[in-house]
């Protein structure tokens, strides 16, 4: 008797909490559909200060083209939090009519043929080269738009040094291990080769910037790898892991390697305190907002491989605009045209180019460069021109190992062999395949 | 060496560990606020090369049409509502789970326990969030911090209630106090340590809690401050000037509370700590 006197309080109690909870979401509701007919969108970037101020031009400028759409500025966070935060949105029906996202293995984990709107039909699609259609396409079909600019890895170097040192830019891997001996004994307080830890993702830049090369060598390397053939632990692709080693034994690394931040590295090396850094252009805003001045002393030169003939340049796509496929109807046909607008007018990529800071070169054959481009976006440039790129494994291959930036930071410190390191890489690339439920491995 | 040096030395140790701690952190926040981009990018110890705090202040405060205060109010509102809901349910669960002892008092215990243990799911939560048309509601968000801070807010209420002798539940229901009554003008006042408490730490969970607002409130008119943060940092651009200006502003609220209050937390936490 009393534990059924006992329940139908609770059953009250529990009525009770139901109650406020209907009285709170009756005073929290809002109305979403647009204000006097008008379409509303909302558009998710990245927060970041650079891409929100474009973000918010492009905005401005579509709605004064376009008086009967209005579109509402999102953000979300960079990293591991924001990757959740767009598939959450995603498999929740909840995602903005127009998303900003990375291209290549990131989109892939999208599940972009359930979740994404097939852009393939537009007529921006047809001209976009095929080396971006590949990075936001599936085999059913192709669903982004490019933002941005493509850039480069390799190594960013100080030219005041090399002019003063009058050395030249190295094509071969051993020279330029001497560029660095050569640095090191002319100007000891000079440091020839930057690495920083601090941020341990920068580790990973020479093994990835190394791809290039790979490629070169193998064409069909990226097939074997997602099939689970080709492996780190062989040659070619072995040599990236090899040559980190190399550099991290040369004495060519500033001594606090291990704790120096990309920031901290980028600094040194516009101030001349280093000479060289293996790292991607993107980084360049970095440098024109802390180093202004140094902006035209940076340039760029290919991680070189062993051979001459293989030295090429990696370059790395930028992120791309999609459609979820819960925008529908009106906002569908909003959202398309913000899309065009952004990504493939000559207004749109007026406003790109007017926003941020160049670090490569547009993908969209409508976009055009500035000629007032820093010294380093004209090398990365000149590598896109004369064909010696090639895209990073990123683009190619959905199988990324998540552990790489550790080990590369002990093969770079000397702690594991590149030997071992690459053999490592592999497990961990391996387990990853089998979570995708790949093939072969 | 005789006693009260002794104790002099290990208070000085304490003093010294406390301000490595607590204080260093600090004076770097307030360091990298006052400087430059650039300076600040270098995250050292060194005196600012140029002061240019207010720069840094007014800019935060702007970004974004005045996020920053839009996202101060919503965080108090956050704050307050779920707080208000912790306390008020979770001191009327613990009262009734140590005073009527009954065969679902296992029950119960097992849920508030289970809501200890087991973590939160986020999108089976949207999907319920999304069926009851809270979604991306301040009072969703309300609802969700509640329940994710109720269990532990129950652990400590019935932990002391047990220090409320039974005697004085008798005395006012003999003097004709309805259970209403009796909960609100004789157990509540009594509870009034673990209520400090509560408040105090749940708070300051509510309102340091990042992860949760982005899931379940998304939209930048319900930034709450921690969703502020990211606004100055990624990977290719980071403006550790601004970050820290901000990261000084969204201190400046648990650091008020925690000054204010620190005895009560203190002694609630204690009171309530042996007794089962």
């Amino acid at each position: 008797m009393r534990g059924v006197r006992s329940t139908l309080r609770a059953c009250g109690f529990g009525v009770t909490i139901a109650v406020a909870g209907a009285a709170l979401a009756a005073c929290g509701s809002s109305d979403d559909s647009g204000a006097g007919g008008k379409t509303e969108i909302s558009y998710l970037v990245v927060a970041r200060e650079g891409s929100k101020a474009g973000a918010q031009a492009e905005i401005d400028a579509f709605e004064k083209a376009n008086p009967d759409i209005i579109v509402k500025l999102d953000t979300f966070p960079e990293g591991a939090d924001g990757d959740n935060l767009v598939k959450t949105k995603l498999s929740t029906g909840e995602m903005d009519e127009v998303f900003n996202y990375n291209a290549g293995a990131l989109f892939r984990a999208l599940q972009p043929d359930n979740q994404l709107t097939d852009l393939s039909g537009e007529a921006w699609a047809a001209d976009l080269p095929d080396s971006y259609k590949k990075v936001v396409s599936t085999d059913k079909g192709m669903y982004g738009a490019p933002l941005g600019q493509s850039s480069g890895g390799g190594v960013l170097y100080n030219r005041k040094v090399y002019d003063q040192l009058k050395l030249s830019v190295p094509t071969t891997w051993s020279e330029f291990i001497a560029n660095g001996q050569k640095i090191k004994a002319a100007e000891p307080d000079i440091t020839p080769v930057l690495q920083a830890y601090g941020d341990a993702w920068t580790a990973q830049v020479p093994v990835l910037a190394d791809f290039a090369n790979v490629t070169k060598q193998d064409p069909a390397w990226a097939q074997g790898w997602t099939a689970g053939q080709k492996k780190f632990g062989q040659s070619p692709a072995l040599t990236a892991f090899t040559h980190l080693e190399q550099l991290g034994k040369s004495g060519l690394v500033n001594k606090d390697y291990a704790s120096m931040t990309n920031i901290q590295a980028l600094k040194a090396l516009a101030d001349g305190k280093g000479a060289q850094y293996p790292m991607i252009s993107d980084q360049l805003p970095t440098i024109a907002q802390d180093s202004p001045d140094a902006v035209d002393d940076i340039g760029f030169f290919a991680l070189p491989a062993d051979d001459a003939a293989n030295t090429t340049a990696t370059i790395w796509q930028p992120g791309g605009l999609y459609i979820p496929r819960s925008a529908e109807g009106d906002k569908l046909e909003a959202a398309k045209k913000f899309v065009a607008f952004v990504s493939s007018s000559e207004q749109g990529c007026q406003i790109q180019s007017d926003t941020g800071v160049a670090i490569g070169a547009f993908v969209s054959p409508v976009c055009k460069q500035p000629s007032d481009v820093s010294q380093a976006v004209k090398d990365v440039q000149k590598y896109l021109d004369d064909g010696q790129v090639a895209p990073a494994l990123e683009f190619l291959s959905e199988v990324k190992g998540p552990n790489l930036d550790k080990i590369t930071v002990q093969v770079g410190s000397g702690i594991t062999s590149g030997a071992q390191g690459a053999k490592q890489y592999d497990d961990d690339a391996r387990k990853q395949a089998q979570q995708l439920g790949l093939s072969g491995w | 060496m005789n006693r009260t040096t002794q104790r002099w030395i290990v208070g000085g140790i304490a003093i010294v560990i406390s301000f490595v701690v607590f204080l260093v952190p600090f004076v770097f926040i307030l360091l990298q606020a006052v400087k430059t981009a650039p300076d600040a990018g270098q995250l050292s110890f060194r005196w600012p090369q140029e002061w240019v705090f207010w720069d840094n202040l007014t800019t935060v405060l702007s970004t974004d049409d005045g996020l920053m205060g839009r996202a101060f109010w919503n965080s108090a509102v956050l704050t307050v509502g779920s707080v208000t809901i912790m306390v008020v349910l979770a001191a009327m669960v613990g009262y009734v789970l140590q005073r009527r002892p009954s065969r679902l008092n296992g029950v119960v215990s097992f849920f508030v326990l289970a809501g200890l243990i087991v973590p939160p799911a986020v999108v089976p939560t949207i999907w319920v969030l999304q069926k009851t048309h809270l979604f991306k509601s301040m009072s969703g968000m309300i609802l969700i911090e509640a329940t994710f801070g109720l269990s532990f807010c129950i652990l400590l209420f019935r932990a002391f209630v047990a220090t409320i002798p039974r005697d004085l539940d008798e005395a006012a229901v003999l003097d004709g106090a309805g259970p209403i009554r009796l909960f609100f003008s004789v157990v509540l006042p009594l509870l009034r340590p673990v209520v400090v408490t509560v408040i105090v730490v749940q708070s300051v969970t509510v309102f340091n809690d990042f992860a949760g607002p982005l899931y379940f409130l998304p939209g930048s008119d319900n930034a709450t401050v921690q969703q502020t943060l990211y606004s100055f940092q990624s990977r290719t651009l980071s403006q550790y000037n601004l970050l820290f200006t901000d990261i000084l502003l969204t201190t400046i609220p648990p650091l008020v509370l925690y000054v204010f209050f620190n005895r009560q937390i203190v002694a609630g936490m204690t009171s309530g700590a042996v007794k089962g």
